[in-house]
């Protein structure tokens, strides 16, 4: 990965975190000085190297890992915002990410109950809860947005 | 990857599908801090696949289902 798409993906970063949602490609070329097809082809290199997920159908941003652009079932209150992790790993993933202290609010997708974890100082409240991983490692990209 | 209330809810849900792994919510948060935790700073750099594999060596999260490509 050159610097130009590190730089790139920093500064999308940062104006996920900025702005509390996915930047669009334009703000992010006002924001570099870069056009917007140069940022577009940029996320694609960077979605390539698996450093952020497109969206397939619209080349937006999905995931900027751990965050997600789109509402899931796993919402993360952190650093005086709501955000939305792609699963529980990343929910818990946010709270790291941020430094932050937090509150993830899901639910069991079993029985649909309510599950309410608070994170302090990096250690979860609840030591009941367990976390299942469906797919093996080595295919966790196959298909990263079922994983 | 998802939370549940016990491994009796996991086997509802799976439903006779094949287990995947299933680690306690502590363990998560340790993994997740050490996977995540470096994502914002500008300075950051890809993890290489033995970076990564190491973070979950160092967990025990070693056998076949934890081995990256």
């Amino acid at each position: 990965m050159h610097d130009g798409d590190l730089h790139l993906r920093a500064l999308t970063y940062g104006s996920f975190v900025e702005l509390g949602r996915a930047p669009t490609a334009t703000e992010i070329a006002e924001t570099s000085g870069r056009s917007v097809a140069d940022v577009e082809h940029g996320w694609q290199r960077l979605h390539d190297a698996h450093a952020l997920v497109l969206n397939s159908a619209t080349a937006e941003i999905r995931m900027a890992n751990p965050f997600s652009a789109v509402p899931t079932a796993y919402r993360v209150r952190a650093d005086d915002r709501w955000w939305y992790g792609n699963c529980a790993w990343d929910a818990f993933g946010i709270c790291a990410a941020l430094h932050a202290d937090g509150v993830i609010h899901a639910s069991c997708p079993d029985c649909g109950e309510p599950l309410t974890v608070e994170i302090r100082d990096e250690h979860p409240d609840d030591d009941g809860l367990l976390f299942h991983c469906l797919v093996p490692a080595a295919r966790w990209w196959d298909d990263i947005v079922f994983t | 990857m998802n939370l549940f209330r016990s491994e009796e809810h996991i086997e509802n849900w799976l439903g006779g599908r094949k287990p995947g792994a299933t680690i306690p919510v502590a363990k998560l948060s340790e993994l997740a801090h050490a996977w995540w935790g470096d994502r914002l700073p500008p300075s950051w750099q890809p993890h290489t696949r033995e970076q990564n594999q190491a973070i979950l060596d160092r967990l025990g999260l070693t056998d076949e289902f934890w081995q990256l490509p």
